[in-house]
């Protein structure tokens, strides 16, 4: 089973200064950026996809700017992500049409032409058809919504189009059938419809936000209907991480997601993994924020009463003590108490009352004595942590976070790896 | 806290009623009798202090400046206001004992943080204070000396060039405002004197639209590959497009002599921007760099554009030559529109091209 990325444009700095908390001077967006798989030692995962939601064009802007997407356009995906074929035989790299972006459009923001001409300039090896999301999904057999049904109508109708069409793309471009539907027996048709176009590869959408329960349902009554038809399936959007291995029994051959990078700054808890065998573990990052960064100090009642100079006078000895921690010196309750002592200035919030204040200060405490006594950043052999330390489980800025991000899909692309290893 | 002295001060006599002393101190003398307050609310809604936070990335600049640079100077003085707590005995400046410094800064907070943070903790700085009667008087000093207009951006754009070692956020408007220079005034530039600047107010087309189309190539195309060097972008990177405009206004002469951007989008920011990336999407796809390479990828173009009259026809909407607006969308609309032209002029068979 492959894993993919879904990139948006996250990147991190490798000349960032963790000292000074900021970039150099001369450096560049994008050109001086790296990516996971040109920061890490090994690709953490098989390939990479693309939303044109990431792009920006007359419809909208993403997070990729103007000068930027017309850029993309002339270079294509491989050059713009600097991920050579040559470097990574046999990676994706996979378009879709971004549908969520315009879940809530009349009829999909894209034609098939000029979707097939986005995926012609981007010189990607797959792509889905364009679609329109449906998100009711019932486990009975009810009578679906005028909407849904319509939505499914345009899915199918777009993508018989799209197949035909995309014969120009030529045989290196695979074509996915994008499924839409409102239960597990309205995807499997949608399905069977597919093939009969001729597709030979299939993209359930729809599903990011559903647990894996209806996933597999969905899974189940796909595989019935289909029966041994030689077909992939790729899982568009999977945020479960830790549930991958069951996608896997469920004939899944590829799925994409960005949750493993996205956990490490949206997750209050879990943002630092780590194999516990054959399972997923996390532990959580220290939270030693930017205390000249104002967003910060006026986050907080307490700051304000506290003022900016004494919360940086504050910051420093926080962070000092870790890394003193970190090499070898200084206690580990005396280096959580001088964190808890920043923390509970700047991490204080105004709507709570002072005991849940103090009852959440105390929980962190017991949980950062866990995350620092146990120096899971020694364990690791990711260049992330190996090049930083302490560093990788420090919730700071950007090139923090998004380096555990790193981390995070290094150990679950391996545990992936390593999985399809033991189960046969 | 113990008496501090501060001096010797010049005084000066501009006003009986608030006294005003000039002397120079270190950042951290100056912080041990003066603060900084930012404005903000108490509890009970009574305003404290004046200052605007700190912001993270002009103090870098400062500071990069102070320890970089080979002989860095700070000439603006760090202002400070007081109501009490001070007083001028002879020529030296006598700061009462007391558990916070008494007066307040209120200019220069960003430089004086800097100074706190460079290598050289010594670095004197030049102090002006003023001696209030009242918190009031000092509020409407704050106002009075922080509302002083900054220069027209233009202006500062168009002496950029002159200048070395600005601080980096200028500096692809920098090599903009170099290649802008370059094109207005140059001998045999396709664009002499059409340029519309602070100094040429006869012009045609804004240097802003130009330096726009020239800092999307800069940051992402094919003038990228000069952008580090200044000679190299003012040959190589000038020619290019210097032959791309030549190319232009003899492919599209109609759309271009003696227009205006209201009687001519191909002179106006939407025709210039879409453009910027056509010349980007030729260097790449062709390799184009002199005036025959441009004219023959501009071929495709000729009889499919609507600059003047008529309407477009995009992919997903009809628009009729004078909607479109300076806008980032449209920008983008007739900008992939005209690449998707140059690049397949029969549309979609591609098969065939790879």
């Amino acid at each position: 089973m492959k894993f993919l990325f879904a990139d948006t444009a996250d990147t991190v700095d490798p000349a960032f200064d963790f000292e000074r908390t900021r970039s150099p001077r001369q450096r560049r967006v994008h050109d001086d950026d790296h990516y996971p798989h040109e920061h890490l030692i090994r690709a953490p995962y098989d390939g990479i996809l693309l939303s044109r939601a990431a792009f920006s064009d007359h419809r909208r802007s993403g997070k990729y700017g103007a000068a930027r997407s017309m850029r993309f356009r002339r270079e294509g995906a491989r050059t713009f992500l600097r991920y050579p074929e040559a470097e990574f035989p046999g990676s994706i790299v996979m378009g879709d049409c971004g549908a969520f972006s315009y879940r809530d459009a009349d009829a999909p923001l894209y034609t098939v032409d000029d979707t097939l001409s986005f995926y012609a300039d981007g010189g990607f090896t797959h792509g889905c058809s364009v679609d329109h999301l449906i998100f009711d999904f019932f486990t009975d057999n009810r009578e679906p919504s005028e909407e849904a049904r319509r939505r499914q109508e345009i899915t199918l109708t777009l993508a018989a189009d799209f197949y035909r069409t995309s014969v120009a793309l030529g045989k290196r471009f695979t074509p996915m059938g994008a499924i839409q539907g409102w239960s597990p027996a309205s995807m499997a048709d949608a399905a069977v419809d597919l093939v009969k176009m001729g597709y030979r590869s299939l993209a359930l959408g729809g599903m990011a936000r559903s647990p894996t329960d209806d996933i597999e349902l969905a899974l189940k009554a796909i595989n019935e209907r289909l029966g041994a038809s030689k077909v992939a399936i790729h899982v568009l959007g999977f945020g479960k991480v830790e549930d991958a291995p069951r996608l896997k029994r469920l004939g899944v051959t590829s799925f994409d997601t960005t949750s493993p990078l996205l956990r490490a700054f949206k997750d209050d808890r879990q943002n630092y993994f780590y194999a516990d065998g054959n399972r997923l573990g996390h532990y959580t990052a220290v939270r030693i924020p930017q205390a000249a960064d104002d967003r910060h100090a006026r986050a907080s009642a307490k700051a304000r009463t506290v003022g900016q100079e004494e919360l940086i006078r504050l910051e420093r000895i926080a962070l000092g003590a870790v890394r003193a921690y970190a090499s070898g010196e200084g206690e580990l309750e005396q280096t959580v108490d001088r964190i808890i002592d920043y923390v509970s200035v700047v991490l204080w919030k105004d709507k709570k009352s002072e005991k849940s204040n103090t009852a959440e200060f105390a929980k962190l405490r017991s949980i950062y004595l866990r995350s620092l006594g146990e120096r899971p950043w020694e364990r690791c052999d990711c260049r992330v942590c190996h090049e930083l330390g302490v560093e990788a489980l420090i919730f700071r800025s950007t090139n923090h976070n998004k380096r555990r991000g790193f981390h995070n899909l290094a150990v679950f692309h391996s545990l992936l790896k390593s999985q399809a290893k033991v189960s046969p | 806290m113990k008496t501090i002295k501060l001096g010797p001060v010049l005084q000066l006599e501009q006003s009986s009623a608030v006294p005003v002393v000039v002397f120079r101190a270190t950042a951290s003398e100056i912080l041990s009798i003066a603060r900084i307050e930012r404005a903000d609310r108490r509890e009970d809604g009574r305003l404290v202090g004046f200052q605007r936070p700190q912001i993270q990335a002009h103090i870098n600049e400062i500071q990069d400046y102070l320890d970089e640079d080979e002989a860095p100077i700070l000439p603006n003085a760090i202002v400070l206001g007081f109501c009490g707590g001070v007083s001028i005995k002879s020529d030296v400046l006598v700061v009462d004992g007391g558990s916070v410094p008494p007066g307040w800064v209120v200019d220069g907070q960003q430089r004086l943080t800097a100074a706190t943070r460079t290598q050289n903790q010594d670095f004197p700085l030049l102090v002006s204070a003023f001696l209030c009667r009242s918190v009031a008087e000092l509020h409407k000093q704050f106002i009075l000396i922080n509302s002083t207009r900054p220069l027209p951006r233009d202006l500062i754009y168009e002496l950029m060039p002159g200048v070395e070692g600005l601080p980096p956020r200028l500096s692809d408007r920098t090599a903009a405002a170099l290649l802008v220079e370059a094109l207005n005034y140059r001998e045999g530039s396709p664009l002499k004197g059409m340029i519309k600047q602070h100094t040429n107010r006869a012009g045609v087309i804004k240097d802003t639209l130009i330096q726009r189309v020239l800092m999307a190539s800069l940051s992402d195309g094919a003038l990228s590959a000069w952008r580090d060097d200044t000679s190299l972008l003012l040959g190589p990177g000038y020619a290019m497009v210097a032959n791309f405009f030549s190319a232009l206004r003899q492919v599209f002469a109609d759309d271009w002599e003696g227009h205006t951007p209201k009687t001519s989008r191909l002179v106006h920011g939407v025709g210039l921007v879409a453009m910027g990336y056509v010349m980007d999407a030729l260097a790449f796809d062709r390799e184009a760099r002199s005036k025959d390479d441009f004219v023959a990828g501009l071929e495709p173009l000729v009889g499919r554009t609507a600059f003047r009259s008529g309407e477009w026809e995009f992919t997903d909407q009809r628009r009729l030559w004078n909607t479109l607006q300076n806008t980032g969308a449209d920008y983008q609309l007739l900008a992939t529109h005209l690449v998707s032209l140059v690049r397949r002029p029969r549309g979609l068979r591609l098969a065939s091209d790879r």
